[in-house]
């Protein structure tokens, strides 16, 4: 979708860039970022990051997706990319409050969104989680510009520490911001309060009738 | 003539590599409505790109996802189909075929549950899904692969002697519970009654039928229809940031039971991933959707 006037922002962000998006933002993504859609890589960065070990690839203050990545495989590192997909982010739940502390991440993303505990870790230290298009790799995969590194090979090409450079990534849509706000907490509390409106519009002369059973 | 191994290993093969690289027909037909009826215009922008995204990937062959799903075949046979050698590895081999050959190449998602362990094989892999049907000469085959986005949220619920208004409660209930994690617009199935394991296969057929096909009850189709605009009116919307279109419809098929009623309620996310083909005895091969 060409949308010229969307606002472009590169990657790391600034905190504050980061504080400055507001929910609802649709904004256009360049600059470096760190994905995965592994539960195994997510969970031996929180181990590493807990003995005080660095990570392989660059990431304080970085941003870091739920998104899966295709590309080719050369003997120095990753060749011309596939494709690029977001993955659903709530599965890492448990996780993310612990790597957006400890990281200090400015931007995270993917689909889905992340709980109550995750957008508190992102109010703290300044970060965004962005909501990408599911489904909708075709046009997603052209901001890409290539995979610039990848770490923790011994693990499948989806679950690594793959590194991207985006040119023009996006439209994606700011769904938490970095004041406690979250688009997802905010339409399940609608849908809940909207349940027993719904409900009773189905049968709206509903009796007892227990007689025929 | 007969339905042999090589046929039927070459278009099961078929069907999973189509159903990666466009969505079905009735599908964007929903979204040109959709795009005329939403009135959030993020919902409407984001309604656009996906449409935009599957008509890219289908002109130039690329995937709609970069999760491919695992395989997963529903076989409908007619009694008077004749088959020639072994069916069920014809598609064992013919998805070993297609993640040996495909381009762009698959990523790994056939996950052993106890281990983890994720490959391009594994127990009961591609999963297959058979039935009969009347005095027919073909082998109606689906293919309809299941990510995990949309795969993660199906639940079943088991009620003793339910009203109609409890079964609707319940599959209210049970979408609510997937908010709008399951990449919507999404087609929600819905299957009443039978058994644990016959509700759970009525729900999977019913995310199977295209939209706009109703059930041929008028009382189901009506509850289809209420179910479809009770869902809508939640505010989910595309992608779950939003809006008045969560589902494209809500599709029910029932069975009878006893007093116990198991209510299964699956989903397909938006690319809906779906392919079909019949093959004859003839050997000649009529793709459907």
């Amino acid at each position: 979708m060409t949308t010229p006037s969307l606002r472009r922002l590169t990657l790391p962000l600034s905190r504050e860039d980061a504080r400055s998006l507001k929910l609802g933002d649709v904004v256009l993504l360049d600059g470096d970022a760190v994905a995965t859609v592994g539960m195994p890589t997510q969970k031996r960065m929180v181990a590493e990051l807990a003995v005080g070990r660095d990570l392989p690839l660059p990431l304080r203050g970085g941003a870091f997706f739920h998104m899966g990545v295709s590309y080719e495989e050369t003997s120095t590192g990753p060749g011309p990319l596939h494709y690029v997909n977001p993955t659903t982010s709530s599965r890492f739940d448990h996780l993310m409050p612990s790597l957006i502390r400890t990281l200090g991440l400015s931007a995270t993303g993917g689909k889905g969104g992340l709980g109550r505990e995750s957008v508190e870790a992102m109010c703290e230290v300044g970060c965004v989680y962005f909501s990408f298009v599911g489904g909708a790799s075709a046009l997603l995969s052209q901001g890409v510009q290539a995979v610039t590194d990848c770490a923790w090979t011994d693990l499948i090409m989806q679950f690594r520490l793959n590194r991207i450079r985006l040119d023009g990534f996006g439209p994606v849509i700011v769904a938490i911001d970095a004041h406690g706000n979250s688009i997802y907490e905010r339409l399940m509390t609608t849908a809940r309060e909207r349940m027993p409106d719904i409900l009773q519009s189905l049968h709206p002369t509903a009796g007892n009738d227990e007689t025929s059973r | 003539m007969a339905i042999t191994y090589d046929l039927v290993k070459e278009v099961t093969a078929n069907l999973y590599d189509w159903s990666l690289r466009r969505i079905p027909e009735s599908s964007k037909a929903e979204f040109r409505k959709a795009l005329a009826t939403e009135t959030e215009p993020q919902a409407r922008q984001t309604l656009a790109f996906m449409l935009d995204s599957a008509e890219r990937a289908e002109q130039t062959g690329k995937f709609l996802c970069s999760d491919a799903g695992v395989p997963s075949y529903t076989l409908k046979i007619g009694s008077g189909a004749r088959m020639e050698g072994d069916i069920r590895q014809a598609i064992v081999d013919g998805f070993a075929d297609l993640v040996r050959t495909i381009q762009p190449p698959l990523l790994r998602f056939v996950t052993n549950p106890l281990t983890n362990e994720r490959s391009f094989h594994g127990k009961d892999m591609p999963l297959v899904s058979c039935e009969l049907i009347g005095d027919v000469d073909y082998l109606d085959i689906t293919c309809a692969p299941k990510a995990l986005g949309g795969g993660r949220w199906a639940a079943i619920e088991t009620l003793v002697s339910p009203s109609l208004e409890e079964i609707e409660r319940c599959i209210l209930e049970l979408v609510l519970r997937a908010g709008g994690q399951h990449c919507p617009p999404v087609v929600i199935g819905v299957g009443i009654g039978g058994t644990f394991d016959h509700a759970a296969k009525l729900s999977k057929d019913a995310t199977l039928r295209p939209f706009g096909e109703r059930n041929p009850e008028a009382m189901v189709a009506e509850m289809e229809e209420r179910l479809t605009r009770a869902v809508n009116r939640m505010g989910f919307g595309p992608m779950g940031v939003g809006g008045s279109t969560t589902t494209f419809g809500v599709h029910i098929e029932y069975a009878s039971g006893h007093g116990f009623t198991p209510v299964a309620v699956s989903f397909n996310c938006w690319i809906n991933r779906r392919t079909r083909a019949r093959i004859h005895n003839s050997g000649v091969v009529e793709r459907i959707e």
